[in-house]
């Protein structure tokens, strides 16, 4: 499905027994890798396997302690990330390395901007901007545009061309599809498809097992630092990779759907403010998960924000148990029973320097407070929580910056069961969470929702939304568009209403 | 990839950090305390006739009541990742304020109340400048920096006004319950002002690291949109701690005018950069998120011991104001590491 390859060729990258020891952690134990001119290759596996490490390596950021890296059959000097460059390796990041306040053209010459004597050619940089941008096949993205203004697909696309503004041999692309909606993820694999036709190898990490049938050559398994399987077709079955990935046999990964047939207790009438949300009317019952899917932009987490008071709604109210909730006021929504995690654990979810207890507590810290806090039984009651939640590791003294990804959304969600909250608002809560992780991550959603709490899960993963939810709302420039209970729903239906009817491939919006 | 997605070998470097508290006490704590200890045993050599005697200590302590009155306040200031350049300045007015109410022979209640309402006014200023007008808090309290000055020297005509003569005792007495009480009175032999600055130095540490309220403070240092949406009320917050802040600026106003028996136009120049220097060795991060009220008392007291070493070893003021520079630019790299800028 992706580029041909061809395997008489020497491989672009081949790796031999690499092996990385950190003090007190062997990040890597023997891993071996090869990636050929022109196909993509996927690298796979739980966080912790040692990906990161295996590129940084590659990439010149990290020194191996052991074995070789050969880039065209010729040996890298390793940890010098000059000389990775050097040899045309670049690598996009999840969390893209774009500054906001450049234009496009400074973004793709930074550091190595065209002169003309002392000073920058301006003319040339905007000239090759264009040119870089319409081999990738987007060359309506103009120069001069300030980053902060595209979409994050559009940005990808611009790390995408500084890369190749470089001679690019070897694509490295961390978990790229985290950031984008269906539709451009689509984009993105007509990008890399253009790359490989042109020959340059990809290494294309995911956590996201249908994309490796999608836009894969071959599959690396990554586990524990060691190459548990390499070199597989792309065409290897899921549960396979699956069981390869965790070392056992997956019975599933979704639960049973909960069927929530309670009482309404979120009621949210004709919420409106422009231009994200217009006119959004829902009903939340006790026990059930309901998923609002849709592209990013149509304005799911704007909703989210509105119901949970962060931000000021143009009209329309929001009720629960029947009550009116204040505009613009999160500590009275907390008050009535909402919760809310959201997209951005990191900046938005978490206080990362601070230990797991006090993460857990923030929001219901009145409980603990007789004159003064019982920082003893706010430790238990943080504890107890953590550990229904299976959170590893459990150590409440634990600074949460340490934890992973998927650990760190479950001290998000401790915070809320502590707090007895009785309808939880998610937004992406598996972004950037390893499969494993994920489907533990479900089982705890539908456990809530047995004991009767109410969740509205906005997930950018279809597949995702079908497996967890008791009903499905797909939303579409501010609207929703569609219902569907989530035994009936299809991706396809539920991808043709996300989409919208007209569809352009305008990038240029302004970011709220 | 952030750090908190690439797993194991991140978690283990990072774990490092995590181990820098031991038993709840930061390691930069222990160090001050050593450092407290070296300065004095160095003193005490260098000096042994008069450095380590009970007057010089309970000079020092003294002296160092004010700027410590100070720099717990700012301690809340800064863990809101905020900052208060005003302090001195406003110090200064609410002295003189205080001075012309009861000039020239008012009450001392009066005083103290004037003085210390003067200040808190001036430190809601401040506070709705900054939580409600939005104002970054560097240029709110840098405005009243010139402000306060400008309101002390104006008050009496750039004069300094006598508290000598207030009701309720006079400088002779210093036993009766007076203004100079607070100044130069003892219990058991120790000086009130003393107990002052240890009495709001363990309400800060109740309030900051025992109460909801400290935690809010901190959490709003952390980081801002997070603490919003576990419901801790920001904008509130933001507002108290620079309300909080003029309080003390009052308490240490009264402090130093009754110590000196005036109020002066002039008093306090510098002292914010002191009270800021004692919060940042005492090991609260500029950056906000991390704050230590045991630190910045440490931090006062280190002040406090240097720079009554330097006097006696008579290096003059200049010098020491290049030490005290020197000392907080010091502080603020070792912190960098940590504060990830």
């Amino acid at each position: 499905m992706g580029g041909s390859v061809d395997s008489a060729t020497t491989p672009v990258l081949e790796v031999r027994g690499l092996v990385k020891e950190f003090p007190g952690v062997k990040a890597l134990v023997g891993v071996d890798f090869d990636v050929r001119a022109g196909e993509v290759h996927c690298l796979l596996g739980p966080n912790g396997a040692g990906k990161s490490t295996l590129i940084k390596c590659v990439s010149g950021v990290v020194e191996p302690t052991g074995g070789e890296i050969y880039l065209g059959g010729e040996l890298l000097p390793v940890g010098d990330p000059a000389a990775s460059l050097e040899r045309g390796v670049a690598t996009i990041y999840q969390e893209l390395d774009l500054v906001d306040d450049l234009t496009v053209a400074q973004s793709v010459f930074l550091a190595h901007e065209p002169r003309r004597g002392p000073l920058l050619d301006l003319d040339r940089m905007s000239k090759e901007t264009t040119a870089l941008l319409a081999r990738l096949g987007h060359a309506g993205i103009p120069p001069r545009a300030k980053i902060s203004s595209l979409r994050p697909a559009a940005q990808q696309v611009v790390s995408i061309a500084r890369a190749l503004s470089r001679d690019v041999r070897l694509l490295i692309m961390d978990e790229p599809s985290a950031i984008l909606d269906e539709g451009e993820i689509e984009t993105l694999f007509n990008v890399v498809r253009r790359l490989t036709a042109d020959g340059v190898a990809v290494i294309y990490i995911t956590h996201r097992l249908d994309e490796i049938r999608r836009i894969g050559d071959r599959v690396t398994v990554l586990t524990d630092g060691r190459t548990a399987a390499t070199g597989l077709a792309a065409s290897t079955p899921t549960n396979e990779l699956v069981e390869l990935m965790v070392g056992r046999a997956v019975e599933q990964l979704y639960p049973e759907r909960p069927v929530g047939r309670g009482e309404v207790v979120l009621e949210v009438r004709r919420l409106r403010r422009l231009p994200e949300v217009r006119s959004v009317s829902l009903e939340l019952r006790a026990g059930e998960v309901v998923g609002l899917g849709g592209l990013v932009g149509a304005g799911r987490t704007e909703l989210l924000r509105l119901i949970y008071g962060l931000d000021e709604a143009d009209e329309g109210e929001v009720y629960v148990d029947g009550t009116q909730l204040p505009p613009n006021r999160p500590d009275r929504a907390i008050a009535a029973g909402l919760g809310f995690a959201p997209e951005d654990r990191k900046s938005q979810g978490l206080l990362l320097d601070w230990s797991l207890t006090k993460n857990v507590s923030l929001a219901d810290l009145g409980r603990f407070q007789r004159g003064l806090l019982n920082v003893r039984a706010e430790r238990t009651a943080a504890l107890e929580q953590l550990r229904a939640l299976k959170t590893v590791p459990d150590d409440p003294d634990r600074r949460v910056g340490d934890l992973s990804g998927g650990n760190q959304q479950k001290v998000v969600l401790a915070r809320w069961l502590l707090r007895h909250c009785r309808v939880l608002l998610l937004d992406e809560p598996t972004r950037g969470v390893d499969v494993p992780t994920k489907a533990e991550l479900y089982r705890v959603i539908t456990a809530l929702a047995e004991e009767g709490l109410a969740v509205l899960v906005v997930s950018s993963e279809l597949e995702e939304l079908i497996g967890v939810c008791t009903r499905i709302l797909v939303m579409r420039e501010g609207e929703l568009v569609f219902e569907i209970e989530g035994s009936k729903a299809t991706e396809h239906e539920l991808l043709r209403y996300a989409v919208a009817p007209t569809e352009s491939e305008d990038f240029i919006e302004e970011v709220g | 990839m952030t750090a908190g997605e690439s797993g194991a070998p991140a978690a283990a470097i990072e774990g490092a950090g995590a181990q820098r508290r031991l038993g709840g006490f930061a390691l930069q704590e222990y160090a001050l305390v050593i450092v407290v200890v070296l300065l004095f045993v160095a003193g005490a050599i260098l000096k042994p006739d008069s450095f380590p005697t009970w007057d010089n200590v309970r000079n020092m302590l003294t002296q160092a009541s004010v700027v410590g009155v100070l720099a717990m306040g700012m301690t809340f200031v800064i863990a809101t990742s905020g900052i208060d350049l005003s302090v001195g300045s406003v110090l200064a007015a609410a002295g003189m304020f205080g001075g012309i109410l009861v000039d020239p022979e008012g009450s001392t209640l009066l005083f103290i109340v004037g003085a210390v309402g003067f200040a808190t006014l001036l430190g809601t200023v401040n506070a709705t400048a900054i939580s409600y007008g939005r104002v970054v808090p560097f240029i709110a309290t840098l405005a009243m920096f010139s402000i306060a000055r400008g309101i002390a020297l104006l008050l009496n005509d750039k004069l300094p006004v006598s508290l000598l003569d207030l009701n309720g005792g006079s400088f002779g007495d210093p036993a009766a319950f007076s203004l100079l009480w607070f100044g130069t009175g003892r219990i058991l032999g120790i000086p009130i002002s003393v107990y002052v600055f240890l009495g709001i130095t363990i309400g800060a540490w109740i309030l900051l690291n025992r109460t909801r309220y400290g935690r809010f403070v901190v959490a709003v240092g952390g980081n801002r949109q997070a603490a919003k949406i576990a419901g801790v009320p920001v904008r509130r917050t933001i507002f108290s701690v620079y309300m909080l802040m003029g309080v003390l600026v009052g308490v240490a106003a009264v402090l130093l005018c009754a110590r000196l028996g005036s109020a002066s136009p002039v008093s306090g120049n510098l002292y914010e950069l002191d009270a800021i220097g004692a919060v940042v060795i005492g090991g609260t991060s500029l950056a906000g998120g991390r704050a230590s009220i045991v630190g910045t008392f440490l931090g006062v007291l280190t002040f406090a011991l240097i720079f009554s070493l330097m006097t006696q070893l008579d290096l003059s003021t200049e010098v020491q104001q290049v030490t005290k520079g020197a000392i907080v630019l010091g502080a603020v790299l070792l912190q960098r590491p940590e504060a990830r800028l």
